[in-house]
């Protein structure tokens, strides 16, 4: 068995794809492209296909790490330059590497995300680019300041439960450009060690922006990186790839 | 065409943040893998193709990926793809003035030469209008101009399409892979020689299949009784004549269809085996409207099989027709697929499966994992109710199919049943109830874990060209009773997942099959009132139809309840489905033979 791992991007339209149209618009793409795919043992063998951390609905990402399994030989170029042709354009390969079979899975590796979060248009809330960028530091400052900031969770059963997410932003700081838009970069814990949604802490920045309709949605979201830890630093998974 | 241009760019700014608000985004992309991408400038005619449900709904629909690849095989012609739009985008659209638009090309639905929409179940016909209304176009045919985009139906609700006949500019009746390209070719001759509309409305008319409803007019007496339905115009044919596929290897047939993003519905690749069906089940609409039978030859059912998973990379094939196993010599036919997709993991599914030993012993050879449960239509559950309904299956055929399944290592089963067929009693339903008794009796200890069965009930609808279109629907009252038999009894029963079909949408459901054009205005109300998605029951609210009946004043169960007797005029004498009218005479006074109560005509 082949054990490649990979690094893809996703842009344009396909932001609008959830983790499993994800899963299921690569496993098409890999039987269109005839590749001897691996299928994992029992009553309903699947594609033994996994993307390291799932992307959110409407984030857009440059350096998202995925592996793939293979019976048979398979040279990492040809699996790129494969399963590229059966790709949309939306969707990239940047890389393809070998990855050692007793290597531990890319997804347990995963402790931190690095979001870009740039704000589409203020049309509703009538303010000046540069108020626009005023306003969305002091709401970070306030939200940062905070001690607590609780997540609801539903768990077994449908039972709410609620954690506080502050110790789970690394950093989150804004960018302000003179005359471009206000710009947002989050480095958030994730993975199955926990984690936050940049979803949330931007429906939270609205609340304590005092402008309510700043929603999530009125940002352009897309995830820079994931990061593993190596010693004491965070460095990017696609780098160790 | 700058102008055109700039309307582009609001469109697609529009659509994007329309997209960041909205439930699964992913219905409204239009860049799924083989959809089609053409120059609008390079083509003489744009067909947008409109679904009127959901996504989800209308990419199972094997028509749309028929006819998006007969007419996007021409150079000259071009298809686009509509779908309803979920309630929440439909909201964003009206916020935000954003017209409905293809998917392919985000243009706006105005801008087509063509708009066609598939008629497959009568409670979309208000997603029809509303798609009208977002479109930006006037609901009736009588008030779009030369300008507007032609508005035509087809599907299996076009074999009765008089409720919608005011909307509707032509319905082309029966199989549409080979008419509708020719259609569209002679849209594009008679918009270049410069032909009004009216003119080219009686051109198409000479056309087999083709019906325009503005040529026709229905005469009542003076109860309200339809007593015919006249030509006005004496170069149109009396008669419009259903269009059918002679040889189906040579249709056009999609093997490279649009694979989408989001789960549907039916989220595989399909191969028909034939088309029709030779059992002629006396409420079955689709047993008559795609007769005769026409099968696909096994070398070709293989190629397309081949084609199919490689263009698309599904992992399911289903060798679907009305009746699969009915196919001759279907264990061969798997047997070669099986052959040539070896190694591709691909598994075969057969959709229909009929309650015979056969049929299970088909299954079991197509299904590789867990034995969770096989789905049967037994539809009735007395030997005699089956008779009249022509569903001749015994009571040892039923049982000997069900033990081979649990000893080849099924868990459970998935039951259809009717209510309120013809010559129904209390005796009948209560037969659905002992019949499911007797198979947990039967099974319960010969299963691993506990047998799982479910059963869903629906109720009998009357539907034009079947040899049970004269007969009226249960009342009301008797269909929520008939239920209660069942509610009451399955409680008693444990471990049965039951569920039932609303009365309320059966009932809709029959008055819009029987209607006639008069229904026009109580549609109109209706989706004034709000009324739409009302297959969906999140969306459906019968008390709104109930305000559009009062206040159009028609009286709904005079439609559904209706009792046609031979000689009347059906609202859908004058569209032939193929079959005559003295078929379905003998076939329904058959039904009654053996009935103690006789016929009833």
């Amino acid at each position: 068995m082949v054990r490649i791992g990979f690094i893809f991007s996703r842009s344009g339209h396909l932001a609008y794809l959830s983790h499993l149209d994800m899963l299921r618009l690569f496993i098409r793409a890999l039987r269109r492209a005839d590749l001897n795919l691996a299928f994992s043992q029992g009553f309903n063998p699947h594609p033994r296909l996994t993307l390291a951390l799932p992307l959110p609905l409407g984030v857009t990402a440059s350096n998202e790490p995925g592996e793939v399994y293979f019976d048979g030989e398979i040279r990492p170029e040809n699996f790129k330059s494969e399963i590229e042709k059966q790709l949309p354009e939306d969707l990239r390969i940047i890389k393809a590497v070998p990855i050692e079979p007793d290597a531990p899975a890319l997804a347990s590796l995963v402790e931190a995300a690095m979001y870009r979060a740039e704000l589409r248009s203020l049309a509703d809330l009538k303010l000046e680019n540069r108020d626009q960028g005023k306003l969305i530091q002091n709401a970070l400052e306030t939200l940062l300041q905070k001690e607590e900031i609780l997540a609801s969770r539903t768990g077994k059963k449908k039972k709410i439960s609620y954690i506080n997410v502050r110790p789970y932003i690394i950093e989150a700081k804004s960018e302000l450009t003179p005359g471009g838009p206000a710009v947002l970069k989050l480095l958030l814990k994730a993975g199955s060690r926990g984690g936050v949604s940049p979803v949330f802490l931007l429906s939270q920045l609205a609340l304590e922006s005092g402008f309510p309709s700043l929603k999530a949605d009125c940002w352009n979201l897309h995830r820079e990186s994931l990061y593993f830890q190596n010693g004491e630093t965070l460095q990017p998974l696609s780098e160790r790839m | 065409m700058i102008l055109q241009g700039e309307i582009m760019t609001l469109i697609k700014d529009k659509l994007e943040s329309a997209l960041k608000k909205v439930q699964k985004p992913a219905r409204y992309l239009g860049n799924e893998w083989n959809s089609v991408h053409k120059d609008h400038h390079k083509t003489a005619i744009k067909m947008a193709f409109a679904f009127p449900d959901l996504y989800e709904v209308g990419m199972s629909n094997q028509g749309l990926k028929i006819l998006y690849e007969s007419v996007n095989a021409h150079n000259n012609l071009l298809m686009e793809r509509v779908f309803a739009p979920a309630a929440d985008m439909e909201a964003e659209m009206r916020k935000q003035n954003l017209p409905l638009f293809t998917l392919e090309s985000a243009t706006p639905l105005r801008d087509f030469d063509l708009i066609g929409f598939s008629l497959q179940y009568e409670l979309s016909y208000t997603n029809v209008l509303n798609m009208l209304d977002l479109a930006g176009l006037p609901l009736f045919s009588g008030e779009r101009d030369g300008d507007a985009p032609l508005v035509i139906g087809g599907g299996p609700c076009s074999f009765n399409p008089e409720p919608l006949a005011p909307f509707i500019d032509l319905f082309i009746l029966g199989e549409s892979e080979e008419v509708l390209p020719a259609l569209l070719l002679n849209l594009a001759a008679f918009k270049e020689s410069g032909m009004n509309r009216s003119d080219m409305l009686k051109q198409f008319s000479a056309m087999a299949g083709v019906y325009v409803p503005e040529f026709f007019d229905p005469v009542y007496n003076e109860s309200g009784i339809l007593e015919k339905i006249e030509k006005n115009d004496p170069a149109v044919p009396a008669r419009v004549v259903k269009n059918t596929v002679s040889d189906l290897d040579q249709a056009p047939y999609p093997t490279a269809p649009v694979v989408p993003y989001i789960q549907t519905v039916h989220d595989r690749a399909v191969v028909e085996l034939f088309r029709g069906c030779a059992r002629g089940c006396r409420f079955c609409q689709a047993g008559y409207i795609f007769r005769p039978v026409r099968r696909r030859s096994p070398e070709k059912i293989i190629s397309i099989a081949n084609d199919l998973t490689a263009a698309t990379g599904y992992d399911e094939l289903s060798l679907s027709s009305l009746s699969s196993s009915d196919y001759p010599q279907v264990d061969e036919l798997i047997k070669e697929i099986d052959q040539a997709l070896k190694g591709d993991q691909v598994r075969c599914s057969l959709p229909s499966l009929r309650l015979d030993s056969y049929s299970v012993e088909l299954a079991d050879r197509l299904h590789q994992g867990r034995r969770s449960s096989l789905t049967f239509a037994p539809e009735a559950a007395t030997e005699r109710l089956r008779k009249v309904i022509k569903k001749n299956i015994s009571e040892d055929d039923i049982y000997t199919a069900l033990s081979d399944a649990v000893a080849a290592g099924w868990q459970g089963f998935k039951l259809y049943f009717m209510i309120g067929l013809p010559t129904e009693t209390n005796e009948d339903v209560e037969a659905i109830l002992k019949m499911c008794r007797d198979i947990r009796g039967r099974y319960s200890g010969r299963v691993r874990g506990a047998l799982k069965l479910s059963v869903s009930v629906a109720t009998f609808v009357p539907k034009a060209n079947t040899p049970f279109q004269w007969e009226p629907q249960l009342s009301f009252q008797e269909i929520l009773e008939r239920q209660q038999i069942l509610v009451e009894g399955f409680r008693k029963i444990p471990g049965i997942d039951f569920s039932w079909h609303d009365a309320e949408t059966s009932f809709l459901e029959a008055v819009f099959a029987r209607g006639d054009r008069r229904l026009a205005p109580l549609l109109e109300k209706a989706w004034r009132l709000g009324c739409r998605l009302d297959g969906w029951s999140e969306h459906f609210s019968f008390a709104l139809w109930q305000q559009a009946f009062k206040e159009t004043a028609i009286n709904g169960a005079a439609y559904a309840q209706r009792h046609f007797s031979y000689d009347q005029c059906l609202p859908w004498d004058h569209l032939d489905c193929g079959t005559d009218k003295e078929h379905f005479i003998r076939e329904h006074k058959l039904a009654y033979s053996g009935h103690k109560d006789g016929g009833s005509n």
